[in-house]
């Protein structure tokens, strides 16, 4: 009997230890910028999707491209139209692994340094990345943050002889996302 | 005669000067479209909206992306921070929690969402973004009264 409620409570204990492991938001901001000696051109996304499961690791996101707003109408236009071709790719994915995840405390506030690694895709091209950031710990929640390039040309991105001046060949991503423990 | 020819080309450059002037305003410098007063291509039922993306996304995508369409369903929540404000129509729940609509509301329109009780019957209009899996999004959105 005492073997059975062992069992039991165990059962229990892994089961809640499961449901702990994951942090989600569906508010997350990606933040795009490109530079060059002709002009600054940023967007930004705020309804970005993202899940990082604590024990393995796993970290995931989801974008729509539609959902990135720039300040001039006619640059979002052309982005979805002409580069992304967000009616044909309507989402970008990054799944991945904080491959150092045991190294991060989930209990213990601080910031903590991570080595993010999976495949990104965009417009249905899938590239490996390996790229640096930070998770921070406070009062229960996880804040991720990483700033990196992307080469546009890796993802078959052209940019036309017309703006080549305007449009730099490798874009800033930063991401910035708020956690939270996945309430069941 | 070379008068004339001064009085051509001079005219040729005003004209010049005026179209650069108005490609800048009205196509480089487009305004974004007004979404508040934009009219809806669609008007459609949160459930059924959110089954047409899980059953068939690139159908679904299809019709509704890109598009300003109606949503009528049960506010569930709004979800609020400095940068925006979202009101929630939850539809079901998956391994990540709810999963259903999500409206970014318009600036001039939060205060009115706001004020809404959650299990209010609302129609909302909105800029359809896509399916990502697990919610329909919609940006620059409204309540339609």
């Amino acid at each position: 009997m005492k073997q059975l409620t062992a069992l039991f409570l165990l059962t229990i204990l892994s089961l809640a230890s499961v449901n702990a492991q994951k942090y989600i938001t569906k508010n997350g901001h990606i933040r795009f910028f490109s530079t060059t000696p002709m002009e600054d051109i940023e967007a930004h996304n705020r309804q970005v999707n993202s899940a990082l499961d604590q024990q393995t690791g796993e970290f995931v996101f989801r974008v729509l491209m539609k959902s990135f707003q720039f300040e001039k109408a006619l640059m979002q236009e052309h982005f979805n139209e002409n580069y992304v071709e967000s009616d044909k790719f309507p989402n970008a994915t990054f799944t991945g692994k904080v491959s150092n995840i045991n190294d991060v405390p989930f209990d213990k506030n601080g910031v903590y340094p991570v080595n993010v690694e999976g495949d990104l895709t965009i417009k249905g091209i899938t590239k490996k990345i390996s790229e640096k950031g930070t998770l921070e710990i406070r009062e229960g929640k996880v804040y991720g943050k990483s700033t990196f390039n992307v080469l546009l040309a890796d993802y078959g991105i052209k940019v036309p002889a017309a703006v080549a001046n305007n449009i730099a060949r490798s874009i800033q991503i930063d991401v910035d996302v708020t956690l939270e423990k996945l309430a069941k | 005669m070379k008068r004339k020819l001064f009085i051509a080309a001079g005219a040729l450059a005003l004209v010049g000067l005026i179209a650069g002037i108005l490609v800048y305003f009205f196509v480089y410098n487009k305004p974004h479209k007004d979404y508040l007063k934009a009219e809806p291509e669609f008007t459609v039922e949160a459930l059924a909206l959110f089954e047409e993306f899980r059953a068939d996304q690139a159908a679904a995508s299809a019709m509704y992306n890109g598009k300003v369409i109606a949503v009528t369903g049960a506010l569930t929540s709004v979800e609020q921070n400095d940068s925006f404000t979202v009101a929630v129509f939850e539809i079901d729940e998956g391994m990540f929690g709810s999963e259903g609509i999500r409206f970014t509301m318009l600036p001039e329109s939060k205060d009115k969402i706001i004020s809404q009780a959650p299990g209010t019957t609302l129609t909302i209009k909105g800029f359809c973004t896509g399916y990502n899996e697990t919610d329909v999004i919609l940006e620059h959105c409204s309540l339609v009264e």
